[in-house]
């Protein structure tokens, strides 16, 4: 992931997100967005495409109708 | 002024014993708010009628019966993150400056069924992010060991109240170490208990899958007695663990002797190091321990680095997600930490997110292979002591990786305790980590632990 981010690059993304920034705002924000890059870059390890999310879910007895036996 | 604050526990056994009014416990928490709170702004709301009342009828009912229990005339505060039927709860927002809610939040109605008076709604910083802020309607709480420093966030009004003794104990919030900064930087003991434990229905999310709800108190021993009454099931709340409360005061004083515990000294001493008073608190505490009998062991997991990555890229995506709205319509509402915050988001793509959230079970997975064997585990919990109030980061995201954030990524139970002081004589601390649900185990380490040091001896002087 680069560490650093075009200006177009960075329009896009805030006008996506609905967020309209005066010019210092994008300016400074493009200054931390190596420190996100480099988050994004330690997330990503070597794990194949079966690893699991932590965020996975069962069902319950009440989604199932068990609370009405 | 100091010797009239007593602990939670001492203040029970008091009031069961008829030699304490909580009327009079009640004025003196109030007559310490009114004599120091222009200091310190831990309170943004004060409810000090109901409190009264409560406090009078509390007595009433001891004299007739005796206590409910030990919270019963306890004198408490909420962090305004918390919902509160009928009164203020702005989340430390001009957004909800007029917000009264129509219900209590479970954590809320829990406390006053246990007995508790209500002083009032406690400083936070803007929806428990950011901060300290000075460009809100109040200004940020400030730390009564000095108050030219910070008392980190964002329970930060529960955590001067608590230090200062303006209440004996407090509701605090914790995503990344919400409640463990503040009680380290404040010198107080505060628990983030294990994801699902203590209901979050009805207090402002932080980010949902990292957000925890836990007491803040002087000791250990507080915090043991009010998680009793806060923990357990609650179907408003998606992750509320279904599973029975144990005792959390009954191995409280039994000692530590055999019990075994981690050390992950990577964490401050490669990942990044901490300052020379932290870390003589830690080998001060560790040899603590081994005085009381516990082993010692070395631990190692991922560089603190990767926690703080996870945690982080997770947390501002569920932030942006879920102020999304008033992001795209009242951005300039928010206070210019929480703006900054919240324009991360637009910088973190959905793949990015899942990828953080599958490393999260990997990360997780890790712990509880390291933790096998372990009763519990031995963190630093700050950097450093509290820095000056207004020298903190504009952007501290990035400035130094969290020893907390670990535990809400994992969703571990984790306890900040005093571990003495350091530079400029602001208070130091230590964090125990126990496997999840394992509450107990952690709070008799901790409880063992402050009662083996004289830490708790000493409170602010302006207290």
């Amino acid at each position: 992931m680069p560490a650093d981010i075009a200006d177009e690059a960075l329009d896009f993304l805030l006008a996506r997100a609905g967020l309209i920034l005066s010019d210092a705002e994008r300016t400074e924000l493009k200054t931390v967005y190596a420190g996100i890059a480099q988050m994004a870059e330690r997330v990503r390890q070597p794990r194949g495409r079966m690893a699991e999310l932590a965020h996975v879910y069962n069902f319950t007895a009440a989604d199932v109708g068990e609370d009405l036996a | 002024m100091t010797a009239a604050i007593p602990t939670i526990a001492e203040a029970a056994r008091l009031i069961a014993a008829r030699r304490l009014s909580p009327v009079e416990l009640t004025r003196a928490c109030l007559d310490r708010v009114h004599a120091l709170d222009d200091r310190l702004h831990a309170f943004v709301h004060l409810t000090e009628e109901r409190a009264l009342a409560e406090a009078r009828a509390a007595e009433a009912a001891i004299m007739a019966g005796g206590p409910r229990g030990p919270l019963h005339g306890i004198p408490i505060g909420l962090k305004d993150i918390v919902d509160t039927k009928g009164i203020p709860t702005t989340c430390g927002s001009r957004i909800l400056e007029d917000n009264i809610p129509a219900a209590d939040a479970t954590c809320a109605e829990l406390l006053a069924t246990a007995g508790t008076v209500l002083i009032g709604k406690t400083q936070t910083h803007e929806f428990a992010d950011g901060g300290p802020s000075f460009d809100l309607p109040r200004p940020p709480a400030r730390n009564p060991w000095d108050t030219g420093h910070f008392t980190a966030g964002s329970s930060s009004g529960t955590g001067a109240g608590v230090a200062a003794g303006l209440i004996l104990g407090g509701i605090g919030t914790d995503t990344g170490g919400s409640i463990r900064g503040p009680a380290a930087l404040c010198g107080i003991a505060g628990i983030k208990p294990t994801y699902g434990l203590v209901s979050r229905a009805g207090v402002a999310p932080a980010a949902f899958s990292l957000d925890h709800i836990g007491p803040m108190a002087w000791t250990a021993e507080d915090c043991a007695l009010m998680l009793q009454a806060l923990a357990g099931h609650d179907p408003r709340d998606p992750a509320s663990a279904d599973r029975p409360v144990p005792d959390y005061t009954a191995g409280l004083g039994a000692g530590i002797k055999g019990l075994k515990i981690g050390v992950i000294h990577h964490f401050h001493e490669v990942d990044y190091k901490v300052s020379d008073g932290v870390r003589r608190g830690i080998d001060a505490a560790i040899a603590t321990f081994r005085g009381l009998g516990a082993e010692i062991r070395e631990v190692q997991v991922s560089p603190l680095q990767d926690w703080g990555a996870c945690g982080s890229l997770i947390s501002i995506t569920e932030r942006a997600a879920a102020y999304e709205e008033w992001a795209r319509t009242r951005l300039r509402d928010f206070s210019e930490r929480v703006q900054r915050r919240l324009m991360l988001g637009a910088l973190v793509s959905g793949v990015d997110y899942v990828q953080a959230v599958r490393r999260r079970r990997e990360l997780r997975a890790e712990l509880q292979a390291a933790m096998a064997g372990l009763d519990v585990v031995l963190t630093a919990s700050q950097t450093a002591e509290a820095p000056k109030i207004d020298e903190v980061p504009a952007w501290d995201t990035f400035a130094a990786p969290s020893f907390t954030m670990p535990f809400n990524v994992a969703g571990y139970p984790a306890i900040t305790v005093c571990a003495g002081f350091g530079a400029g004589g602001l208070p130091v601390a230590i964090q125990l980590v126990g496997r999840p649900f394992a509450e107990a185990t952690v709070l008799r380490v901790a409880d063992a632990f402050e009662k083996a040091t004289p830490f708790r001896n000493a409170r602010p002087a302006l207290a």
